[in-house]
């Protein structure tokens, strides 16, 4: 099963990521397993954030830089605005990643 | 049930455990090394302060604080109104005698009547209840108020001794009055410190080992010997614990700096998917990347992404602060549309790290202006 690696590079999944990485380096684990674990992470992760989670955002700002490639969108914001809620939380640059969703149900 | 962000990565971290579970007991490296992994990742994550408080595995309860653990023997104490564990000045402990009160010597027992009756003509005619700083305020004024500790405090109630314990006896070392022998009972006996180890260890001198390496000169041969020994022990546990930043194994050095950068995959790091579609199918009006001749293509199967060619002065600006600072949103997209220059895209099931805040959507909708 196909997995998006995308959530790798949240602070959860950065989190993960060096304690794998420091338990490899140390010998404590195979880099197979630690990638097992990274993979489970993927489903985990995803499935959590379908099911667990409720809130929806509204996003606003000025659209500096867009990309498509690979079926992954990549947009960098300025002056945006995040609202949800119960907060609006106001940044001058801001990066977002998308993977199309159509791809998982493949 | 509107469950927070720290509960849901609780819940991804538990279900991430659970599930390679299995992977790490049948032929892994067995379930210490699974609990480790937790454990790390947990408090890693405790430490970005992306999930908070105590973990309970079937609730997350708020860390309860502390509390008063106000010593009953504190309030017994007239001149110690401040903190719970402040402990007396060494004037106050250890009276001075010929300085405090020039008036009479204190005499254990029998000095209490007599002082008592003294305040009368001075200016503090209240009770030796009063707080503050009157023991150390002016010489030459008897201190009453210094005086009923001295016979109190000679019995060696229970509440003096554990300030004592609390600064590790270093005020009684230093003194080296004949208070100490006392004291020193008090340690062997109550058994009740982490002292308790080197109670043991040490015959009962006149001193009190201390655990800060911070030997004070005038301590006896033995237990400077006794300290260097516990100094030594530490260095020698510090030297055998295994660096992790040595020499790194060859073909792992990629993996440790680039997530995602596994061999197995040979992947791109800019590649989200593991869904690698074959023969890409670009969408018209999007920046089509189809072939490259580029030198340093990254892998076999992805063409070279042409990083190089945005804005180089703009995206620098924050590459060169910590990735982590950056304001990242990672999602799925459902829709994205564009007229004229007005964007919209509808995204879902997403995690933002904005303003050092982790918040996670089920649903987003973007309007921006190009």
């Amino acid at each position: 099963m196909a997995t998006f690696e995308l959530y790798r590079r949240s602070t959860i999944g950065m989190c993960l990521t060096e304690t794998l990485d420091e338990m490899v380096s140390s010998g404590t684990l195979t880099p197979e397993l630690a990638i097992q674990v990274l993979v489970q992470f993927d489903k985990s992760m995803t499935e959590a954030l379908e099911t667990q989670v409720k809130s929806k955002v509204s996003i606003k700002g000025h659209l500096h830089t867009y990309r498509f490639c690979d079926n992954v969108w990549t947009f960098i914001l300025q002056d945006a605005t995040f609202k949800n809620e119960e907060c609006q939380e106001n940044v001058g640059r801001a990066k977002i990643v998308a993977c199309d969703s159509k791809l998982l149900s493949q | 049930m509107a469950t927070t962000t720290s509960q849901v990565y609780i819940h991804v971290i538990e279900d991430v455990v659970d599930k390679v579970r299995d992977d790490f007991i049948n032929g892994g490296p067995g379930e210490a090394v699974l609990s480790e992994l937790q454990a790390l990742w947990e408090m890693k994550m405790m430490q970005c302060g992306a999930i908070c408080g105590p973990i309970e595995r079937s609730s997350v309860p708020k860390t309860v604080a502390g509390g008063a653990i106000t010593p009953v023997h504190d309030l017994n104490v007239p001149y110690e109104g401040t903190e719970e564990y402040e402990t007396p000045t060494a004037d106050m402990l250890f009276p001075p005698t010929p300085l405090q009160t020039p008036m009479q010597t204190p005499l254990p027992g029998t000095v209490d009547n007599s002082m008592y009756h003294l305040p009368g003509p001075n200016d503090y005619p209240t009770t030796p209840h009063d707080t503050g700083g009157v023991p150390e305020v002016k010489v030459g004024r008897p201190s009453p108020y210094m005086q009923p500790p001295s016979p109190w405090m000679n019995q060696r109630p229970l509440g003096v001794d554990v300030n004592v314990a609390y600064v590790e006896g270093r005020d009684e070392v230093d003194r080296g009055t004949s208070h100490q022998p006392t004291t020193q009972d008090f340690f062997v006996s109550s058994g009740k410190r982490k002292r308790e180890d080197l109670a043991p260890h040490f015959n009962t001198g006149p001193y009190i080992p201390q655990q800060d390496g911070a030997g004070d000169v005038n301590l006896e041969g033995l237990q400077a010997e006794a300290i260097g020994e516990m100094l030594s022990a530490q260095t020698n546990m510090a030297s055998r614990i295994p660096q992790h930043d040595g020499p790194i194994p060859d073909g792992y050095e990629d993996i440790i700096t680039t997530p995602g950068l596994y061999p197995y995959q040979g992947v791109a790091s800019e590649d989200y998917n593991a869904v690698n579609t074959p023969g890409q199918d670009l969408q018209t009006g999007t920046p089509a990347v189809i072939t490259q001749s580029e030198v340093g293509d990254d892998d076999d199967d992805e063409p070279p992404l042409n990083e190089n060619d945005d804005d180089d002065d703009f995206d620098d600006v924050d590459q060169g602060d910590e990735p982590n600072a950056q304001q990242l949103v990672l999602a799925q997209f459902d829709k994205v549309t564009r007229t004229k220059s007005k964007w919209k895209c509808t995204l879902k099931d997403g995690i933002m790290h904005i303003n050092d805040k982790d918040i996670l959507f089920t649903k987003a909708t973007g309007e921006f202006d190009f």
